[in-house]
């Protein structure tokens, strides 16, 4: 097996620290930082693919998430110095939305869309309509996504996508719902384009998207 | 109106509202036939009909429906509660289930030696107890958030290091005392202070009124044909790790890096978890999961439905009925349920698949839940008759159902048709016989 082969098995099992000191052997081999940052992506397809057909769960997703920030850490400083950054496949905005505060969700997509090539502007929680609004004007993203756990969260939502409307941006993004409590009723009700309970799932409707956009 | 007219609403009068009227005309006759429903579905027995239970978990719906803001209701136990009255008024259910606070359950379990803490409001915050103790993990409406939003939030917080945990296993209520409340409580943040002794006795001046208040509710309630009966809660232990000390995302992560330290940490919190639950005299205890659908079934076998078995079968044996609300979709642990005695308690599924759990738990566990609450947010009201007929049609033949929300909570933004819908149509499909 490649140490690039046996890095992903580490991550794919969660086994971080043999993941660390394989990623660190292959920097100091001289080996070119972009490549590990692609197999932190097939790595993290492949724990999608785990959590979709059920073998996967939650908690193992937050602890492949923290491995691939960690991961990622150890090979920023070497972009840095070489001076090379990463294709960036699509911009990406995503917060909580109002009243909610919930965000182990929205940190595993943000983990699986900045694996997946996506430059991703984090909102945080709690996240008001305007704020969404000034968001997209400034870093004109082509997906917004909105997250929330709580019942409270779906009005929120509703409340957001009228805002976007309002401001006359809704036809500038695509428009994505997850968490915990969002189902059809909730997508068609908030008025957005897509919904999921599965951040990996939601990732590969993004990547459709971006796709769809750059052939069109 | 002339007689002509009276007659005409009489003929259009749903059967919610023949309910309504008659809860108020015979609550004790209603109370009983209420409490054998529930008793009877619990036993797995068929009753008369599908009980429903309707919740507050926030009590965004009814407040919005009542007029009341969150401020009110959370900081005003006269007016502000006024609107579970109003609600168990219009929205007749067989059983109600309302919060008052926020999980303030760290502080409950440091004081088994007073039973005030659960007899007032099972082991919860109310807002002036936010104010006196200044928790720094939830966030109440006119505080932290305005004053009309419908719900406190529970923020939660890291207030231990995974250094601690052999101080944790080691005597868990000493460092819950001395460690855990002064970071916890700014208040407490000097146990030995003036400050904290005037937030201790003013915490326990609160709960003396708000059990007062409580009895106010419950004789209004139990004029409504509302059978009342104590409730006190537990927790799964790691699920108390979680929530109070070291946060969700970081309990995540610690089962994977500090396992054993963890399995000990969960061991050694069943006693005080425990003691918490039965400091006072109750009837039900309430056990809210978390976590449950977050594991994978390794490590839910491993590190929480042990520990969350042993807090069963032990409140089981003090005699409490169990209700266990199943946070997400529970349907991948499903069978290990079957290692409770029959008739254990109340299975409360927010997203199980609950066709297979019917099939796997028919006749040994009590189902509760499946409304979407997102079905009552937006659809219309025939179309939430039919699915209520359906959902009876698969899953109330032999009894062990009962009807409600998946969460313990209706959205604000409810159309009031929707929920007389949910209402009538159980009453109109639900009879047995």
């Amino acid at each position: 097996m490649s140490l690039s082969e046996e890095m992903i098995k580490a991550i794919v099992e969660l086994n971080e620290p043999k993941a660390i000191e394989i990623a660190k052997k292959r920097l100091e081999a001289g080996e070119d930082p972009l490549k590990i940052l692609d197999d932190l992506k097939r790595a993290a397809e492949v724990i999608g693919e785990k959590y979709e057909k059920g073998e996967y769960f939650v908690a193992d997703l937050v602890m492949a998430g923290e491995i691939l920030k960690g991961l990622s850490e150890v090979v920023r400083p070497k972009l840095r110095e070489l001076g090379v950054s990463r294709k960036i496949v699509g911009k990406f905005v995503i917060g909580t939305v109002e009243g909610d505060i919930h965000d182990i969700g929205k940190n595993i997509v943000i983990t699986m869309a900045e694996a997946a090539g996506f430059e991703v502007i984090d909102l945080g929680v709690d996240v008001p309509p305007q704020k969404f609004v000034e968001a997209i004007k400034q870093h004109n993203p082509d997906i917004v996504g909105m997250s929330g756990l709580l019942t409270i969260a779906i009005e929120s939502m509703k409340k957001t996508v009228d805002a976007i409307k309002e401001a006359r941006l809704r036809d500038k993004v695509k428009i994505i719902i997850g968490g915990g409590r969002v189902d059809k009723y909730a997508c068609e009700y908030v008025g957005a384009d897509a919904w999921t309970n599965d951040a990996a799932h939601g990732v590969r409707i993004m990547l459709k998207w971006i796709e769809e956009k750059r052939g069109g | 109106m002339d007689r002509r007219e009276k007659r005409r609403v009489k003929v259009l009068k749903e059967p919610i509202d023949i309910l309504r009227e008659r809860q108020q005309k015979e609550p004790e006759a209603v109370a009983k036939e209420r409490l054998e429903r529930l008793v009877r579905t619990i036993q797995l027995k068929e009753p008369d009909r599908v009980p429903i239970i309707l919740t507050g978990c926030p009590p965004g719906f009814a407040l919005r429906y009542a007029g009341v803001t969150g401020y009110q209701y959370y900081y005003d136990y006269v007016d502000g509660w006024k609107a579970i009255v109003k609600f168990a008024q219009d929205f007749p259910a067989d059983s109600l289930f309302f919060e008052v606070g926020v999980e303030g359950h760290i502080l409950a379990i440091a004081f088994p030696e007073i039973p005030e803490f659960m007899a007032a409001t099972a082991g919860h915050l109310t807002g002036p107890m936010h104010d006196i103790l200044r928790d720094k993990f939830s966030r109440f409406p006119g505080r932290e958030l305005p004053e009309t939003i419908t719900t406190v939030q529970f923020i939660g917080g890291k207030f231990m290091e995974a250094e601690e945990y052999e101080k944790l296993i080691d005597n868990p209520l000493e460092f819950i005392r001395e460690n855990i409340l002064p970071r916890a409580f700014e208040s407490l943040r000097n146990l030995n202070s003036h400050e904290a002794r005037v937030a201790l006795v003013k915490t326990g001046v609160e709960l003396t009124k708000i059990i007062q208040c409580m009895n106010t509710l419950s004789e209004k309630l139990t004029k409504l044909g509302y059978p009342i009966a104590p409730l006190t809660n537990a927790y799964c232990p790691l699920d108390f790790i979680g929530d109070f000390l070291r946060h969700v995302r970081y309990i995540l992560v610690d089962v994977y890096r500090y396992p054993d330290d963890v399995k000990a940490a969960c061991e050694a919190l069943v006693k005080p978890i425990l003691d918490m639950a039965l400091s006072v005299k109750a009837v039900h205890c309430f056990i809210p999961l978390h976590l449950n659908e977050m594991l994978p079934p390794k490590i839910y076998n491993e590190f929480y439905w042990p520990y969350l078995k042993e807090i069963i079968l032990k409140l089981k044996e003090a005699g409490l009925t169990i209700w266990v609300f199943f946070e997400g979709d529970h349907t991948p642990h499903l069978e290990t349920l079957l290692e409770l005695p029959k008739g254990w308690g109340i299975a409360w599924f927010e997203k199980a698949d609950l066709k297979k759990a019917k099939k796997i738990l028919d006749g040994h566990t009590c189902i509760m839940g499946g409304v979407p609450t997102n079905l009552l947010l937006s659809e219309t009201p025939e179309r939430i008759e039919k699915y209520v007929k359906d959902l009876i049609s698969d899953l109330a033949s032999g009894g062990g159902y009962i009807l409600s929300t998946g969460v313990a909570d209706i959205p604000p933004e409810t159309p009031v048709a929707n929920l007389r819908a949910l209402i009538n149509a159980v009453l109109k499909y639900g009879s047995y016989g």
